[in-house]
C-alpha cells in the first residue's frame, strides 16, 4: 500500500485532492458556508494524504523520482523525487496543513459576509500544494514555477483581511521581499545550469565537478540572501513581523510553521545535496546568521505587545536555532567530521519539526484569542484563562515547547543542538571554535530570553484581570478550533517523550544524503528512547517525562495532605491598601520587557515616549494619568533598507533623463542597442 | 548578378536616401510608393519565376495596399493637415547625410559579413537591405513630423522583404497576406490616432508631445 502512495499516480491524487479543493472553493464563492466547508475539507483530505506520501516515500527502500505530463520547453520538465529529506518536508507541511485546515473549519467563519470565503479556500489549497511542490520537485525551473505558486498565493492569503490598510502595506513588503530573494534564487540556478547545463538537481549533483569555487561561492551567497529571505533570517527577516499577524490565524500558523521552513529545506538540498564539498566559511556563516537571527528574534520578540508580532519573531529566533544546527553540519562537514555533521542536521530537521507544531499550536490559540477579543494587543487583554481554560492551557502548553522545558519537544531539539555546539568546541580548532563558543553563548541567551517572553505573553494574556470590555467577554473558541488546537499540544508532548525514536528517523533522513553515504558509526545513538551524543552526554526523555510527573505529584500531594489538609480555608477580599484593585495596578507587558530591553538598549535602539494627563491644565501638579510607550528603532530601515531605496530612487531619478517623451529618442535607443546587440553577436 | 534585381535593389535603398533629403512631405508619399512599386516588381519576378497563384494574390495585394492605399491616405493626410505636419529633422542635411554614409558603410562592414554570406551571390544586395532598414531607423530618429515616421516605419519594413527575398528567406504566400492585412490594419490606425492626435494636440510633430511624458 506504501508504494502506491508513494508513486507518481499517488503524488497526481494529492495535487488532484488540492486542485479540486481550489477549483470548488470558487465555483462555490457565493455561498460562504459551502465554500468553507469544501475548501478546507478537501484541505484535510489532501494534508491526509501528503501524509502517507510522506510516509510511503520514508519507508521505500530507494528515493521515489518520476516526471509528470510534458513541457513543451527542454529546460523545464515536471520532475518529481521523493528521497526521505523531500518526504521529512512533506510529512511536516502535511501534518501541519491537517490540522491548520479542521481549525480553519470553524476559524474562517468570522469572515462570512465580509471577505469572499471562496477566493480565501482557493488560494489556501493552491498554498498548500505549493508548499508540497516545492518540497518535492527535483528541477529548478519547475521548482522556481512552484516556488513563485507558493509565493503568490501566500500573498493573497496575507492580504485576505484587506480594510486595513496595514494589511495591504504588509502584503505588499511581503511581496517585494519574496520577489527579491526570489530573483536571487534564479541567479544562483542560471549559474548552476552555465556550469553543469542543467537544471535537474540529478544532473547538478553528478556535475558537481564542473562547477569551479568561484561559482560555488557565488551560488552560495546568491542561494543564501534568496532562501534565507524566505527563512526569515536578519537582516532579510524585515516581511515577516508584518506579514504573518496581517494573514489570517491558520494561514499565519502555517507561513510560521511551515513556510518558512522551505527556504531551510533547499539550504539543506543545495548546500549539502548539490554543492559539497564546499569550503569552511560556508558553515560559518550559517553559524553567525543563526546565533544573530536567534538572539536578536528573541530580543525584539520581547519588546512586541501585538501577540502575533511577538509570535511572528519568535519564528526568526527559531530558524535561527535551526540554522544554528545547519550551520554546525556543514562547518564540521568542511572539517571532515562527518558524524558530528549528522548530528547538527539532526538536531536543524528535529527543531524544524518540533517549532512547525508549537509555532502553529501559538498562532492557532493567538488567533482564538483574538477571534474573540477583536484585539492582538496584549495590553488590552488579560484574565482569559477563567473564560478560555483550554486554549489557555493550549497556549501554556506551546509556550513551554518553545521556551524548551521538559519534558516538551522545544527542549530535545534544543539539546541536540547544544551537544551540536559543545562539540564543535571541543573538536574543532581555533579557525571555529571562537564561532562555536559563541553560537552557544547565543543559544544560551536565546533559551533565557524565550522563556521570559512567553512567561510575558502568558501572564498578559491569560492571568490576572481582563483589560478591555473584549476581554471580559470572550468565550471558548468552537468545537472544530479546538479539534485543531489539541492534537498539536499532543504532538508537542509526545515528540518530546518520544524524541530518542524521533532522532532515529531523523538519522535515517539526513543520513541519506549523498554527503554521508559511507559512514556507518553515527555519532548519535538512540536506545530505548535515551539520545546518547558519542558518549559525551545523553538525556533519556521518558524518565525527564516520568521524573517531572512523580515531582509534580510528590509536590501536589505534599501540599494537599501536609498544608491545605490541616489548614482552615476562610474566604475574604485582598488587603488592597484602601483601594479597589483594578486591572490597571497589573503588570503590563511593556512593564514586564522594560528592564531586559533597557540592558541589551546598545543592539535595540529602544525608543520611549512618557505623556502625561493632568488634572489641572495649567499648574500640572497632579497627574491624572502617566503613559509610557516603549518601541523599539527599526535600525534595518534606517540602516540598510532606507539607503538602498535612496539609492535605487536617485538612480531611478538619473535613469528617467533617458525618458524625454521624444519618440525620436526612444527609436534612437532601439537603433542603438541593435547596433550594439549585432556587433557584439556576428 | 541580374541587372534588373540590381536596378531595383537600387531604387529601393536610394528612395530610403531620398526620403531624408526632401523637406515636402507629398515628395516623400511620392517616394514611399516608388519604392513599395519596386518592392512588388521583385514579388512579381519572384511569381514569374514559381508561377504560385498566392504569390500573385500577395502581388496584387501588396501593390493595392502599399502603393495605392498607402499613397492615397498619405496625399490626404498632408493636404488635411498641411499646416501641422513639419518635414523638419533634428540634423542638418549634410550631418544627415554623413550619418547615412556611415551607416552604409556599417552595413557593408565585417560586422555584418556573416548576415550578407547568407547566399553568397547577392551579398551585395543583402548588405544593402541592411544599410535600407539602419537608414529608415535613422529617419524615424531623425525627422519631427509624424508622417515622416510613419514612412520610416514602412520603408523598414520593405528593407526587410528586401532583405528576405534576396536571402531566400522567403515566407509563405499565406504569411505574406497576413503581413499585408497587418500593415493595412496598421496604416488605418495611424490615420485614426493621427487625427486623434491633431485635434487634441493642434501639431502632429513630436517634438510637441514631450509633455506627454508623466
Amino acid at each position: 500500500m506504501t508504494e502506491f502512495f508513494a508513486s507518481s499516480r499517488g503524488f497526481v491524487v494529492l495535487l488532484l485532492l488540492f486542485a479540486i479543493g481550489a477549483a470548488g472553493s470558487l465555483l462555490f464563492n457565493k455561498n460562504d458556508r459551502q465554500a468553507n466547508y469544501w475548501s478546507n475539507l478537501f484541505a484535510c483530505a489532501g494534508s491526509l494524504w501528503g501524509m502517507f506520501v510522506a510516509i510511503g516515500a520514508l519507508v521505500a527502500p530507494e528515493p521515489v523520482a518520476f516526471t509528470l505530463g510534458f513541457s513543451p520547453f527542454s529546460l523545464l520538465r515536471f520532475s518529481f523525487l521523493l528521497d526521505r529529506l523531500a518526504a521529512f518536508f512533506l510529512f511536516v507541511i502535511s501534518l501541519i496543513a491537517f490540522f491548520c485546515s479542521i481549525y480553519a473549519i470553524d476559524y474562517v467563519k468570522h469572515y462570512y459576509g465580509k471577505y469572499g470565503i471562496g477566493t480565501l479556500g482557493f488560494f489556501y489549497n493552491i498554498f498548500i500544494a505549493g508548499m508540497l511542490l516545492v518540497a518535492s520537485a527535483a528541477n529548478g525551473l519547475f521548482f522556481l514555477v512552484a516556488w513563485e505558486i507558493m509565493s503568490v498565493a501566500s500573498f493573497f492569503l496575507v492580504i485576505h483581511d484587506r480594510d486595513e490598510q496595514e494589511n495591504i502595506r504588509a502584503g505588499l513588503l511581503y511581496l517585494i521581499m519574496t520577489h527579491l530573494g526570489t530573483a536571487f534564487i534564479i541567479a544562483a540556478f542560471l549559474l548552476l545550469y552555465r556550469s553543469t547545463g542543467s537544471f535537474d538537481f540529478s544532473a547538478i549533483q553528478s556535475g558537481g565537478a564542473a562547477i569551479s569555487p568561484v561559482v560555488k561561492n557565488a551560488v552560495f551567497v546568491l542561494s543564501l540572501i534568496g532562501f534565507g529571505t524566505k527563512a526569515g533570517i536578519i537582516p532579510l527577516h524585515v516581511w515577516l513581523p508584518a506579514a504573518h499577524p496581517a494573514a489570517p490565524s491558520h494561514i499565519s500558523g502555517l507561513m510560521s510553521g511551515v513556510m518558512i521552513k522551505t527556504g531551510i529545506y533547499m539550504m539543506i538540498r543545495v548546500f549539502l545535496d548539490l554543492l559539497a564539498p564546499f569550503p569552511l566559511w560556508w558553515g560559518v556563516v550559517l553559524l553567525i546568521a543563526g546565533a544573530v537571527s536567534a538572539l536578536l528574534g528573541v530580543l525584539y520578540a520581547l519588546a512586541e505587545h501585538d501577540i502575533k508580532k511577538l509570535l511572528a519573531y519568535h519564528s526568526i529566533e527559531n530558524i535561527g536555532i535551526i540554522l544554528l544546527g545547519l550551520g554546525s553540519a556543514l562547518t564540521f562537514l568542511s572539517l571532515q567530521l562527518p558524524t558530528l555533521a549528522l548530528l547538527g542536521l539532526v538536531a536543524s530537521l528535529f527543531h524544524t519539526l518540533n517549532h512547525a507544531t508549537f509555532k502553529s499550536l501559538l498562532f492557532l490559540g493567538a488567533g482564538a484569542v483574538i477571534n474573540q477579543t477583536h484585539t492582538r494587543n496584549m495590553e488590552e487583554l488579560g484574565g482569559l484563562i477563567r473564560l478560555m481554560p483550554q486554549t489557555a492551557l493550549l497556549f501554556l502548553t506551546g509556550s513551554m515547547a518553545i521556551s524548551a522545558l521538559p519534558p516538551f519537544n522545544g527542549f530535545f531539539s534544543e539539546w541536540l543542538t547544544f551537544q551540536s555546539l559543545f562539540q564543535g568546541i571541543a573538536a574543532t580548532d581555533s579557525r571555529t571554535i571562537w564561532v562555536f563558543v559563541i553560537a552557544a553563548g547565543s543559544l544560551a541567551f536565546t533559551g533565557g530570553l524565550a522563556l521570559a517572553c512567553f512567561v510575558k505573553a502568558f501572564g498578559a494574556v491569560f492571568l490576572a484581570r481582563p483589560r478591555s470590555n473584549e476581554a471580559q467577554h470572550a468565550r471558548e473558541p468552537s468545537f472544530f478550533m479546538l479539534a485543531g488546537m489539541w492534537p498539536l499540544a499532543a504532538l508537542s508532548l509526545l515528540f518530546g517523550i518520544v524524541s530518542g525514536y524521533v532522532a532515529n528517523i531523523l538519522q535515517d533522513v539526513a543520513g541519506t544524503l549523498s554527503v554521508f553515504q559511507g559512514f556507518p558509526s553515527p555519532f548519535l545513538l538512540a536506545e530505548t528512547g535515551r539520545i546518547s551524543a558519542g558518549g559525551f552526554s545523553f538525556v533519556s526523555p521518558p524518565v525527564v517525562f516520568l521524573l517531572l510527573l512523580i515531582a509534580l505529584f510528590a509536590v501536589f500531594t505534599a501540599f494537599n495532605f501536609l498544608f491545605f489538609k490541616k489548614q482552615k480555608t476562610t474566604f475574604g477580599p485582598t488587603w488592597d491598601c484602601g483601594a479597589d484593585l483594578t486591572p490597571r495596578m497589573e503588570i503590563t507587558s511593556t512593564g514586564f520587557a522594560r528592564s531586559i530591553i533597557l540592558i541589551f538598549k546598545g543592539i535595540m535602539k529602544p525608543t520611549m515616549l512618557k505623556s502625561v494627563e493632568c488634572r489641572d491644565g495649567e499648574t500640572r501638579y497632579l497627574p491624572k494619568s502617566r503613559e509610557i510607550r516603549l518601541g523599539i528603532s527599526n535600525i534595518y530601515d534606517t540602516c540598510l533598507y532606507k539607503p538602498a531605496q535612496d539609492l535605487a530612487l536617485r538612480f531611478s531619478l538619473y535613469a528617467r533623463k533617458m525618458q524625454s517623451g521624444l519618440i525620436n529618442m526612444y527609436i534612437l535607443y532601439i537603433l542603438a542597442a541593435l547596433l550594439g546587440a549585432l556587433y557584439f553577436s556576428l | 548578378m541580374n541587372m534588373n534585381l540590381q536596378f531595383l535593389a537600387m531604387t529601393i535603398f536610394l528612395t530610403t536616401i531620398f526620403f531624408h533629403i526632401i523637406r515636402r512631405n507629398s515628395y516623400t508619399a511620392s517616394a514611399y510608393a516608388v519604392q513599395s512599386l519596386a518592392v512588388v516588381l521583385l514579388l512579381f519576378r519572384s511569381f514569374l519565376a514559381t508561377g504560385s497563384l498566392s504569390m500573385l494574390l500577395t502581388v496584387i495585394l501588396v501593390l493595392a495596399i502599399k502603393v495605392f492605399l498607402a499613397l492615397h491616405l498619405f496625399s490626404n493626410f498632408v493636404k488635411k493637415y498641411k499646416p501641422g505636419v513639419s518635414a523638419t529633422a533634428y540634423l542638418n542635411l549634410p550631418l544627415t547625410l554623413i550619418v547615412v554614409a556611415a551607416l552604409s558603410a556599417f552595413a557593408h562592414s565585417r560586422v555584418f559579413a556573416p548576415l550578407a554570406a547568407i547566399v553568397p551571390e547577392n551579398a551585395a544586395l543583402l548588405s544593402l537591405g541592411i544599410a535600407g532598414m539602419l537608414i529608415s531607423l535613422l529617419l524615424m530618429v531623425n525627422r519631427k513630423g509624424i508622417l515622416s515616421q510613419i514612412i520610416g516605419v514602412l520603408s523598414l519594413e520593405n528593407s526587410i522583404v528586401v532583405f528576405g527575398l534576396f536571402a531566400g528567406l522567403e515566407q509563405s504566400a499565406i504569411l505574406q497576406i497576413g503581413i499585408m492585412f497587418n500593415i493595412l490594419v496598421w496604416l488605418i490606425i495611424t490615420s485614426i490616432f493621427s487625427s486623434m492626435i491633431y485635434r487634441h494636440f493642434g501639431a502632429l510633430e513630436t517634438a510637441e508631445m514631450t509633455s506627454l511624458k508623466e
